[in-house]
């Protein structure tokens, strides 16, 4: 039995390590100067092996590097405030009357097709849809782009939420005459609360991590922090400490959610 | 006094309008360009038996097709198993539920980033200069080709073990915690085998999580091609064309509208029948 165990946390150990590992050497390389960053000997250790330089911040934070975040920011968040409501309606429907036209079961599996549709295979066509509207390279490209595609995302975890609430506690409202729109705003929304707010995170960590639709629906106007890193590695030399550092500050939203929503993370993937 | 009520069908009207307004288009535009191939300048020619053809004739996009197998099914194997071997081992050998949680905080950390910074993460590992080679030279063994022809695929494979097999691991662990602790008690007092224990007691409670992510882990290896993007753009040579790869060259760099169109059409129909198998998994 000791020896089991013993085993078994070496394992996790080896298994920890190669998790921190990389995130480690992100870290190191955002607070390299450049000539620090590929050594032999590697410099792996902060003021033992090299001085910390905040050359890499500084580049960001005085060249366009600093309104990719902002961009990220606003795409993110605008797309998700639209997102909302409409996909809090549907998950409704979904929920209380999947005997209905458009909220029966099958409706609901279409729709959830949307979210295992191959980017690759869609982007060219949105590509064209946007350059045809001339609206190319703008942000309500990008925002109604990723609108529609987190429309399922957020329909799949909300329909799981509003599951959970007691069908009962509409009744009597029912009974009273309440339409739909007024006891989903008096009886369910109010208990949702937290759910609400774990759904807007996850939709709003979804699209702060997205690249490929930013890469090709934006470029020299809109771009956002994930289409930006490449552009950090065209010319004679790639900016590796530059890359680390937006991957530090890229990083930081997606770890305060995981923290604050650890419990609902399960959900992005189950729906309950 | 009844208050006016709506028919359930408007509920889904927002969503079905914005959907829509854009999927509504792209549909519309794969078909066309899958029937029709315009030359630039010329007039829309039926294409649509050519493009089939040429797919069933394609060396290239066969290749392509056998590196994705490769690719998803290697990377969903190790992520799966692994991430139950992790799932298991902190419920079994962690007992102290804050210090499991921290460990299990720090093992999800990778998910959460985004695939583009994981891709220059593991591109400053990998690239012929960069920390896994300088760290190999420094222990005096040689350097190793991680981007070279026969490694590049297997490399990309690592970097998704490393961002991916939290997720497995996160499905497997809320399955296992459920288990009635009874259960083990039990197998105990029966003097099982540890094989037989997870045999009889935890397999049955934890295969759907399996299921559930090893078809996930397999659909999002097929769809994503942030990786193949960002670190070894499809090579060297063709040694890490995907797919997804090989239809995003078609489309941007070769200009085969027509044809990209076909490939696309032919992998939505794909990922709609993956999508349906796990729906239908997920029902049970």
């Amino acid at each position: 039995m000791k020896l089991s165990r013993l085993l078994g946390l070496i394992g996790l150990a080896i298994f920890g390590l190669f998790i921190i590992g990389p995130l480690y050497i992100t870290i190191i390389t955002a607070i390299k100067n450049i000539n620090d960053v590929f050594t032999i000997p590697p410099k792996l250790i902060p003021y033992t092996d090299f001085e910390p330089s905040s050359e890499a911040f500084d580049f960001i934070f005085n060249t366009r590097g600093k309104y990719t975040f902002i961009t990220s920011l606003i795409v993110a968040s605008t797309a998700t405030a639209i997102a909302l409501i409409p996909s809090l309606l549907a998950a409704y429907g979904f929920s209380r009357c999947p005997k209905a036209a458009m909220n029966d079961e099958r409706s609901f599996f279409t729709l959830l097709t949307l979210r295992m549709v191959p980017p690759f295979a869609v982007v060219l066509p949105i590509f064209l849809y946007w350059n045809q509207l001339g609206l190319f390279d703008t942000y309500p490209a990008l925002i109604w782009t990723y609108t529609v595609f987190s429309v399922p995302l957020a329909v799949w975890l909300l329909k799981g939420f509003v599951d959970e609430v007691p069908p009962s506690i509409e009744d009597a409202a029912k009974v009273d005459g309440y339409g739909f729109l007024d006891r989903l705003r008096k009886f369910v929304i109010p208990i949702l609360g937290p759910a609400l707010a774990a759904t807007i995170a996850l939709v709003w960590l979804f699209l702060w991590n997205e690249f490929l639709f930013a890469l090709k629906l934006g470029g020299s106007r809109v771009v956002t922090y994930t289409a930006y890193l490449p552009q950090l590695r065209v010319g004679q030399r790639i900016q590796w400490n530059v890359l680390g550092a937006i991957g530090v500050l890229g990083a930081i939203p997606p770890l305060i959610i995981l923290i604050l929503f650890r419990k609902y993370l399960i959900r992005v993937y189950l729906g309950r | 006094m009844p208050k006016k009520t709506f028919s359930p069908i408007f509920l889904q009207v927002p969503i079905t309008v914005i959907i829509w307004s854009l999927v509504g288009f792209v549909l519309a535009w794969l078909i066309y360009s899958f029937l029709y191939s315009t030359p630039p300048g010329g007039q829309p020619t039926f294409a649509a038996l050519n493009n089939i053809i040429t797919m069933f004739s394609d060396s290239r996009l066969f290749n392509a097709v056998l590196r994705t197998i490769y690719y998803a099914g290697v990377g969903t194997a190790i992520e799966v198993l692994l991430g139950m071997l992790v799932a298991l081992a902190l419920v079994n050998f962690i007992s102290n539920s804050t210090v499991r949680f921290a460990v299990l905080m720090i093992f999800l950390t990778p998910m959460a980033l985004s695939e583009a910074i994981a891709s220059h993460t593991w591109l400053m590992l990998l690239t012929p200069q960069g920390y896994l080679n300088s760290i190999l030279r420094f222990l005096g063994l040689p350097a190793v080709g991680w981007l070279s022809e026969s490694m590049a695929l297997t490399s990309l494979i690592l970097a998704d073990v490393w961002q991916w097999t939290s997720l497995p691991l996160l499905l497997i662990y809320a399955a296992r915690v459920s288990i009635p602790q009874e259960l083990y008690e039990m197998a105990s007092l029966e003097r099982l085998s540890a094989f037989k224990t997870f045999r009889v007691v935890t397999w049955p409670y934890i295969r759907n999580a399996v299921v559930v992510a090893a078809l996930l882990r397999f659909i999002f290896m097929y769809i994503t091609i942030d990786k193949i993007l960002l670190i070894t753009f499809g090579g060297p040579g063709f040694a890490t064309e995907t797919l997804g790869y090989y239809i995003w060259m078609q489309s941007f760099s070769y200009r085969n509208i027509s044809y990209a169109a076909t490939l696309s059409l032919a992998t939505l129909i794909g990922a709609t029948i993956i999508a349906y198998i796990f729906w239908r998994m997920m029902k049970r």
